[in-house]
């Protein structure tokens, strides 16, 4: 069966205004394969399920198109669509045992809608418990009332129940959630199965490592807009969308490395309604809103990309331009940059100092919204690379793209332009700070320098606020503190506000915490890890510990002697490393022999 | 099987001990109260009891039979004697108890089963006009005694109109054949039984309409609908049996109060039920026959709960037979 969704419209009535819950979606579902849809909670895909079994509540306004094969759903009345559901349609909703009745038998759930077709009651039962075993439910389990189910149990069940006519098209709505591990597995056998048996199957899930798994494409769904349609295998590894990124980061896959980040801000919903604007005349608009904020922080504009408030790589067009999914590559990308945006191309990027190769010529992208990291023993080059990347190394040859714009020209003809757009951590936080400066003015001392701020009291705001970012004193006493009368982790943290404090875009930190014990150095990182999700920043992170990377980077490049000689997603690196190098610098991290020190010269 | 016997023992032993315990409070009763009991029941009485009557009741109440014996009374069926009535107590309440259960359990039967019906029909129509105004036409009608509906009742169709008759519960002394007497027991039933219709039929139907309202809202009975089941499926079979429970509780109440729940209807209509009976013996003070009615009247309580019990068990699974 071929499930055909033509701008699909649904909103919920609510007292004085509407929610849009799906916004004008297109989707094809195709016998024979997995179409996954991930996002948020809230984001309408529960909604989706029901509209394509015509189980809306009363409240719910639908419009648009739901072809099953030729049957378009807001068309059919009722008593065809019933002859439909579950023969045609069969849906595994969410929550496994509150969707049983209490008080009816778990077989006779199964075997209900058989008995309604006119198979003979006995038949009917036989059956039942055929294909509840079949779901490795036991005939003593057949008998059990719901509640003596436990959650696995009751997802099998609910399996049973779904597949028991035999329908074409299979809705599953949060399969796996919260289930063992054993469970997940053997449901994700049963998908599979359906799949080869030619079904036509949408799974809704939370649980991503499922739909990379499983999906023969995934739809990522974000307020009701279908923000990417991707091929499932790229869903962790190569996604297009600053969303599904985003998404992909929040996850704690199976073989994710990185420390859980979240996506920066709150879930919002949108509404639609009217009130009196200024004119005193009501007008009906559509506004996103956090979920209990009713009007704080006004409205966003009706147009422009829903996920704009969020986004780490947003441009002012994103505000305002009606943004159309297009094709990017196999994926179609709701986005007007194309997609994740490169926010630093090196090409072919090379420094000399004398005889020395620094770096040798390199080829390196930074996409927006990333941290990217940078491993490899000391005097491997880390450290030049990183600062080329912050405009403060001119190079011998090669091109630097900053934000689209050649970065050389950038920095000779408007460097005043280009230095709030990046922040830097150096390597050494003692001797990176001017003994005699106070805490204050090492703060401010960027704002100063590159003018980008002259009024005192704002200079002051910013000053605070940078400093409560990081989690330190905003007294007056400590403004006026120096250096030397701080703790190396304090004096990390005054560095972390000097690089922060004119709100870059790229934050380069070069060895932030190597200077630290380890305990302060994991906070300063859970800390440095909070603010780049929640500002939005792209962070290129060195360092000489892979260890230390695993749980920051979400692409590591590994260099050694001057060359980047692997980069790759996280996971990848750390999981099945493609270089002999990289493998003995894990191992050396993981205490095993093989120390990295010198081996360098192998691999000349 | 031991298992199961093991979990029904255990509640029917306890409400035999409680039934021992009710039947030994009445039996205090008498020596509880102080001074002379009879010449006190009796003083400011209508009742005059002659010499030989006075000295067989104090001889019942101080001869100090003991729990044992008492006990025996009972299940012999010797409950004393009314002084008020002339006859045993035993006999004047097995005549009153047959229509108290024509009346009362009449009453109770359709006034569930309308507000079962409706009311699950209403939460399915809930929103619609119809369903609004059943909704306010009926917290309105519950909101009035039946105490009221009765005497109104009373007033317009009995005395006024004179289409039914004013007391009794059949015609004295008529030659009958069966059928006729039927419908003559069935034409002194109707006001009475409207009056307690009318007070119990609103208070089901909102019950039941909030109960599954609340029902309607649970994710089974959209897995249900999902299933492609004809909606009479959907509502009763899967809806409408989870909002059972209360409406099964409270028949269960109403109806192990069904002596004091008949006594105001009874008496308006002077239907020779256990309310008048147990009326006229307060307002005599008859001691055995309050006595007799009480003591029944408690351990109906005890054995409906103990009816109740299992009933629910039957209804929902998730009931355990130990709680
Ligand atoms: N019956 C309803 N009435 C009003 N709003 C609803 C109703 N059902 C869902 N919504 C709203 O619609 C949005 C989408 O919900 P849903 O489809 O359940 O999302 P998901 O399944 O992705 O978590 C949410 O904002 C939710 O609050
Ligand atoms: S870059 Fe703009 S259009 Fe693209 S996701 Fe971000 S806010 Fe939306
Ligand atoms: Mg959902």
């Amino acid at each position: 069966m071929q499930v055909h969704i033509q701008n699909l419209r649904v909103s919920y009535l609510e007292e004085n205004h509407s929610l849009l819950a799906l916004d004008r979606l297109d989707l094809t579902l195709h016998p024979g394969r997995i179409t996954a849809m991930v996002g948020e909670s809230g984001c309408g895909k529960t909604t989706l399920g029901k509209a394509i079994m015509g189980l809306l509540p009363d409240n719910a306004r639908l419009r648009g198109q739901i072809l099953l094969d030729r049957d378009n759903v807001p068309d059919l009345d009722e008593a065809r669509m019933n002859t439909l559901r579950w023969s045609t349609a069969a849906m595994v909703f969410q929550n496994g045992t509150a969707t049983f009745n209490p008080v009816h038998r778990l077989v006779d759930q199964v075997a209900e809608p058989l008995v309604l077709k006119g198979t003979p009651r006995k038949k009917a039962m036989a059956k039942a418990v055929d294909m509840l075993a079949h779901m490795g439910l036991a005939p003593e389990m057949a008998r059990r009332y719901p509640h003596e189910l436990s959650g696995g149990q009751a997802q099998r069940g609910l399996l049973a129940m779904a597949l028991i006519l035999d329908p074409p098209l299979v809705i599953l709505d949060e399969p796996t959630a919260a289930l063992d591990a054993m469970t997940k597995a053997f449901i994700a056998r049963v998908i599979q199965d359906l799949r080869v048996r030619g079904k036509t199957i949408l799974l809704i899930t939370h649980d991503l490592d499922l739909a990379q798994a499983l999906a023969d494409d995934i739809v990522v769904l974000y307020l009701g807009q279908i923000m990417e349609h991707l091929p499932g295998r790229d869903l962790l590894e190569n996604p297009s969308h600053p969303y599904t990124l985003a998404l992909a980061r929040a996850f704690p896959a199976m073989d994710a490395v990185r420390d859980l980040g979240g996506i920066r801000g709150d879930a919002f919903y949108r509404m639609v309604h009217a009130h009196a604007g200024e004119s005193g005349t009501d007008h009906v608009h559509t506004h996103v809103a956090a979920p209990d904020s009713f009007h704080q922080g006004g409205h966003a504009p009706p147009r422009g990309c829903l996920f704009q408030p969020r986004c780490t790589q947003a441009v002012e067009a994103c505000t305002r331009d009606e943004i159309a999914i297009m094709p990017s590559g196999d994926h179609q990308v709701r986005c007007l940059r194309g997609g994740i945006a490169q926010l630093l191309c090196f090409e072919q990027v090379a420094k000399s100092y004398g005889p020395i190769k620094a770096l040798a010529p390199t080829d390196l992208t930074l996409m927006a919204g990333e941290v990217f990291c940078l491993v490899g023993e000391t005097g491997s080059g880390k450290t030049t690379l990183a600062m080329i990347a912050a405009a403060a190394i001119i190079p011998d040859q090669g091109k630097r793209i900053f934000q689209g714009r050649d970065m050389d020209i950038w920095v000779k003809k408007e460097f005043t332009s280009l230095a709030p757009k990046i922040g830097v951590i150096y390597q050494n936080p003692a001797e990176s700070v001017s003994h005699r400066f106070t805490v204050f003015d090492i703060v401010a001392e960027p704002l100063r320098i590159h003018k980008m701020e002259t009024r005192t009291e704002k200079i002051h705001s910013r000053v605070l606020r940078a400093l409560s970012d990081v989690r330190l004193s905003t007294a007056p006493e400590f403004l006026q503190r120096y250096p030397h009368e701080l703790n190396m982790g304090a004096i990390q943290r005054v560095c972390l506000a000097r690089a922060l404090v004119h709100d870059p875009d790229l934050l380069i930190a070069d060895e932030p915490t190597s200077a630290l014990d380890p305990s302060v150095q994991a906070k300063v990182l859970k800390m440095l890890l909070g603010l780049q999700i929640e500002k939005g920043l792209t962070m290129l992170f060195v360092t000489h510990n892979i260890g230390l990377a695993r749980k920051v980077a979400d692409r590591i490049g590994v260099m050694v002697d001057g060359r980047i000689i692997e980069t790759g997603p996280a996971a990848r690196i750390i999981n099945h490393p493609g270089h002999q190098y990289t493998k003995m610098l894990i191992n050396s991290a993981r205490g095993l022999s093989d120390t990295p020190q010198g081996m360098s010269q192998v691999y000349r | 099987m031991r298992t199961r016997q093991h979990k029904w023992s255990r509640p029917v032993f306890a409400y035999l001990a409680a039934a021992l315990i009710l039947v030994y409070l009445s039996y205090l009763l008498p020596q509880l109260l102080p001074g002379d009991f009879v010449t006190a029941m009796y003083a400011g009485a209508d009742v005059s009891l002659n010499a030989l009557q006075e000295a067989e009741l104090k001889a019942y109440f101080l001869d100090n039979q003991t729990f044992g014996e008492y006990l025996g009374n009972l299940v012999r069926l010797d409950w004393g004697y009314s002084a008020a009535f002339f006859a045993p107590v035993s006999t004047l309440f097995f005549a009153a108890l047959p229509w108290t259960i024509v009346l009362m359990g009449t009453a109770h039967i359709l006034s569930s089963f309308l507000g079962f019906f409706l009311g699950v029909e209403a939460a399915w129509r809930r929103g619609s006009l119809v369903e609004k105004s059943g909704v306010g036409t009926m917290t309105v009608l519950e909101g009035i005694p039946e105490i009221c509906t009765g005497a109104l009742l009373l007033l317009v169709f009995s005395l006024h109109l004179g289409w039914f008759p004013a007391a009794g519960a059949q015609t004295a002394y008529a030659e009958q054949t069966t059928f006729q007497w039927v419908l003559d027991v069935l034409h002194h039933l109707t006001l009475p039984l409207i009056t307690l219709v009318a007070a119990y039929f609103p208070g089901n139907f909102l019950l039941a309409r909030a109960g599954m309202v609340m029902v309607l809202k649970k994710q089974f009975v959209l897995t249900a609908k999902a299933k492609g089941l004809p909606p009479g499926r959907v509502r009763y079979a899967h809806a409408a049996r989870n909002a059972l429970l209360p409406l099964v509780t409270r028949f269960g109440l109403r109806f192990a109060f069904m002596v004091t729940g008949a006594l105001v209807v009874e008496t308006i209509f002077s239907y020779p039920g256990l309310g008048t009976l147990l009326f006229n013996a307060i307002s005599m003070r008859d001691l055995p026959l309050i006595q007799g009615i009480v003591l029944f009247a408690s351990l109906m309580v005890l054995v409906v709960n103990l009816c109740m019990e299992w009933v629910y068990t039957l209804l929902d699974p998730r009931v355990s037979h130990a709680s």
